[in-house]
């Protein structure tokens, strides 16, 4: 309890400051804009291919005919991509703009170590990300109305999705520790949370087996796809935690070292 | 209360400060003097833990701030040089969360923050949000921070930089207030404030000690020098009959009309040089002793003991 508490008070700062500041408010509104034109696109084409599968009798393939892979899959890939540019963009605020203000000597000077710190940030981000996914969430419960389906799949491949998020909000949170600047924690973020999609490109360019199946571990598409499908597997929830644990880790190592480097 | 032992901080190469040693006991007021790069604040980011020094001992209230830094922190009031503010916050939900951060027992929240917003005259803007403030404001709610748990210890690094001479006058006043309550440290370069509101004094120089005592022990250091400004109607040749003074050391000739003269000792000096004035005929019209004694001091072990030193 009592290393909670200093803990409970940062993150509740943040959420104060995330959610009485038009910020948070601008980004869902953003955010519902984009997923409502795609949702209804989308939707659209849905019904539509139905109608024609009905009307042909043709049967087609399965996939095209699932409103998962139809729907929810280019929904949540918008969901994706809405946080590899808005998670840098809270994240910034997080560490470096604490920095630049002097109010981390604030932080750095009351009771409260570097890990509390960074787990409070982190859980605020964690929220935020929460919240996002709830919103597109919403576009799946409407949908229920409309059409029967099984809805565990999609809130699988949403897990999935929600889980990048908090693998972006680690490593931003990173990257926001790195730099007194804002503007390069925000730019060094969006570099991290690309780049991990792209390193499991990397198997694609290499022979040797042993480094293929490291690289194949690294992906992070390789550890998303089954849960996109519905399948959880345990090495892939491995994968975000330790992403997650290593750059958190890391943010903790950084704010310990100013100690020593100032 | 406060106790540095061989405490030594290096940057790299740079030596920013060497074996300091000092003792603060409990209630007192420290000035911590130096000119601007002396070590002050460093010396004062170590005391809270802020910085890890490169060897030495420094404790808190029995507690060593590099064993057992969250100890220290519950117990330290900090205002760093800019005041740790965040702008998109009201000054009371400020205060209430460094209240909560300072993991003071909760029962006490309303009467503290209450009394801090008080002490520091900010009860009628308690409300609005602090990047709306002025800086002088800012730098109130930086030491209204620092006393909200009411700590044991405040630390003050140059409290009043960036104020109008009123808000300077009244935060000297409220650090008179506080003394006996809290031990204070408070760092500065201006001589001043450390008369005004100090009971001892450590005199910092490039990273070393070079005078600590209570304040009116340092200053007997110097006692029996004078400056005497001197200010005559007309312009004549005094400086011959000033020469012949007993105790002269130095003659500073700044107009025809204006001269400032140093002396070593006191004794009769005022009453022979209104003799000279008058005889010679020039007309006085202004003979005023000036006991900067502590700014003699300080300029004396800083800069050494050089004659054309201005301030």
């Amino acid at each position: 309890m009592k290393h909670i508490k200093p803990v409970v008070v940062v993150f509740k700062k943040e959420l104060r400051a995330l959610f009485l500041s038009p910020l948070f408010y601008f980004i869902t509104f953003l955010a519902t804009i984009l997923m409502g034109i795609t949702y209804a696109v989308s939707i659209w084409n849905f019904s539509q291919t139905l109608a024609n599968t009905m009307l042909t009798m043709l049967g087609g393939s399965s996939q095209q005919q699932n409103i998962h892979y139809v729907v929810f899959v280019p929904h949540l890939s918008l969901l994706n991509l809405i946080y590899i540019f808005v998670v840098p963009a809270l994240a910034m605020r997080l560490i470096s703009e604490e920095r630049k203000n002097r109010t981390f000597d604030l932080l750095l000077t009351s009771p409260i170590n570097s890990t509390q710190i960074v787990i409070s940030k982190y859980l605020s981000l964690v929220v935020v990300n929460f919240g996002l996914a709830l919103v597109s969430l919403f576009y799946m419960l409407i949908s229920l109305r409309m059409y029967q389906f099984e809805l565990a799949p999609s809130l699988l491949a949403l897990l999935g999705i929600f889980l990048c998020g908090c693998s972006y909000a680690a490593m931003n949170l990173f990257a926001s520790s790195l730099t007194d600047s804002a503007m390069i924690s925000f730019f060094v973020g969006i570099v991290l949370n690309i780049s991990i999609w792209l390193i499991g490109g990397l198997t694609e360019l290499i022979d040797q087996p042993i480094f293929k199946a490291v690289f194949d571990q690294v992906s992070l598409n390789a550890h998303l796809q089954p849960l996109i499908e519905g399948v959880v597997k345990l090495n892939g929830l491995v994968f975000f935690a330790s992403v997650i644990f290593i750059f958190c880790f890391l943010t903790e190592r950084v704010i310990e070292s100013v100690r020593w480097r100032a | 209360m406060i106790e540095v032992i061989d405490l030594c901080k290096n940057y790299g190469e740079r030596k920013a400060i060497q074996n300091l040693n000092f003792k603060i006991s409990t209630g007192d007021v420290v000035g911590l003097l130096g000119p601007n790069g002396a070590g002050k604040s460093t010396t004062m980011k170590i005391l809270t833990g802020f910085m890890a020094p490169t060897s030495g001992v420094a404790r808190i209230c029995g507690y060593d701030v590099f064993e057992h830094p969250i100890e220290v922190k519950k117990r330290i009031g900090y205002l760093p040089e800019i005041p740790p503010v965040y702008l998109d916050m009201t000054i009371k939900d400020y205060l209430n969360f460094v209240f909560d951060l300072k993991q003071v027992d909760p029962q006490f929240k309303t009467d503290f923050v209450v009394k801090s917003l008080q002490k520091t005259q900010l009860v009628d803007v308690k409300n609005r949000l602090i990047k709306n403030l002025s800086k002088g404001y800012k730098q109130r709610v930086g030491i209204a921070q620092a006393l909200v748990s009411n700590p044991e210890v405040l630390i003050l690094d140059e409290p009043t930089v960036g104020l109008d001479p009123k808000q300077v006058a009244e935060v000297r006043e409220l650090i008179k207030e506080l003394r006996g309550q809290h031990t204070i440290i408070l760092s500065t370069h201006i001589l001043s404030e450390v008369q005004a509101t100090c009971n001892k004094v450590i005199i910092i120089h490039e990273g070393r000690i070079v005078a600590q005592d209570d304040i009116d022990k340092i200053e007997r250091l110097n006692q029996g020098a004078m400056t005497v400004s001197v200010r005559t109607k007309e312009s004549k040749a005094l400086e011959n009959g000033f020469q012949k003074l007993p105790s002269i050391v130095d003659i500073e000739k700044i107009t025809g009309t204006y001269y400032r003269l140093k002396f070593s000792a006191r004794d009769n000096a005022l009453d022979d040089i209104a003799r000279i004035i008058i005889d010679s005929g020039a007309g006085l019209v202004e003979l005023s002793p000036q006991n900067e004694n502590l700014e003699d001091v300080f300029l004396k072990l800083t800069y050494g003991e050089q004659k054309d030193v201005q301030v």
